[in-house]
């Protein structure tokens, strides 16, 4: 191969794999073949140390050389862009199941006041003994521990899948434009031990102290009220 | 020796070199292919790379008899970058050094 061939076979290649500046890498080569040519080496043995023209190409792209616009990068944005969408409209869905579950547990927890005050704010608490109103309010303030134990876990969760997400979103932008991956992030939350087993112990204590008042509570409205639908003799639908 | 297996260590050796004084691309390809088994062509995009990642920088200087040559040096990053793969290496290759020796006495 002589020198000119060398050089256009090299500039084809890199035009091929859309590397920026051929003009800047070529000229580095020619300077080669200067060198060499002034120490009395044929074109063709230069050409021949320097390595095959494709290979050498492909190194500088293995180099991590910026392709150029409206390439692989392009698609890959616009591929995350509709995965966005659906995992944004997902993370929403997650959200409003927390506000819900964390709303659900305020309301135990008010019930639960009013049941045992007594107080009644516009009638909405239906007409019950005050006995098995606090064994009902025991059971509904447990139903309200559970529910924000829960809370704390879901929340932990949804913040874990984001940041798993978002690094998954990074790496795959730094893939597309070759720069340097980060570790991917695990979907689970990596709570401290600690924390994970108070959580856990907290939802068990909660869940069966909720049954215990719960089954308690109807027991004693059944034994008050002398009939097993106590609901009816004490009129809470208005029937 | 596999291509891919040589290119991390030919960076380091590049940076060895500019650590010592700046040199022109000719310079650093006969200098790595007089030790190490190589085609000529190699070392130029290793030196493209170690520029993009800002750790060589270039500039121009004229010769006596010739076009300006385009020299390259090593950055701050490059230097500090340089002393850490190194001690990184040197480590590394002795820990496998230990291995491969292990597996010639395990044979005996």
């Amino acid at each position: 191969m002589t020198r000119n061939e060398f050089l256009s076979m090299l500039a084809d290649e890199l035009k091929k794999n859309r590397i920026t500046d051929i003009d800047d890498i070529v000229s580095e080569y020619e300077q080669h073949f200067a060198f060499k040519m002034a120490d009395g080496f044929s074109e063709e043995e230069i050409a021949a140390k320097l390595g095959k023209p494709d290979v050498l190409a492909s190194q500088f792209e293995s180099a991590g050389e910026v392709r150029k616009r409206g390439g692989r990068k392009a698609a890959t944005i616009m591929g995350l862009c509709i995965v966005d969408i659906f995992a944004g409209a997902f993370f929403i869905l997650l959200m409003a199941w927390e506000v819900i579950m964390a709303v659900f547990s305020l309301c135990n927890a008010v019930i639960a006041v009013c049941l045992f005050s007594g107080i009644s704010p516009w009638s909405l608490i239906p007409t019950i003994p005050s006995w098995p109103g606090i064994v009902f309010g025991l059971s509904l303030a447990s139903l309200s521990v559970l529910s924000a134990a829960g809370c704390i876990y879901f929340a932990a969760f949804i913040r874990q899948l984001m940041r798993s997400y978002s690094r998954f979103h990074q790496n795959t932008i730094a893939a597309a434009s070759g720069s340097a991956l980060l570790p991917s992030l695990a979907i689970n939350p990596r709570l401290p031990a600690k924390t994970n087993r108070r959580i856990r112990s907290v939802a068990l204590i909660s869940l069966a102290m909720f049954t215990a008042f719960f089954v308690l509570g109807m027991i004693i409205s059944m034994i008050m009220s002398g009939t097993l639908e106590f609901w009816h003799a004490w009129g809470w639908f208005g029937y | 020796m596999n291509i891919q297996y040589k290119k991390g260590v030919l960076e380091l050796c590049v940076l060895s070199l500019l650590k010592k004084r700046d040199c022109y691309g000719y310079e650093i390809s006969e200098y790595l292919s007089d030790h190490i088994d190589i085609a000529d062509g190699t070392v130029y995009p290793i030196l493209r790379k170690l520029k993009k990642e800002g750790l060589l920088s270039t500039y121009m200087q004229e010769e006596s008899g010739g076009p300006p040559r385009k020299y390259y040096s090593l950055t701050n990053l490059g230097r500090e970058t340089y002393e850490k793969e190194r001690a990184e290496y040197l480590y590394f290759a002795e820990k496998v050094e230990i291995l491969l020796e292990d597996d010639v006495n395990d044979k005996e």
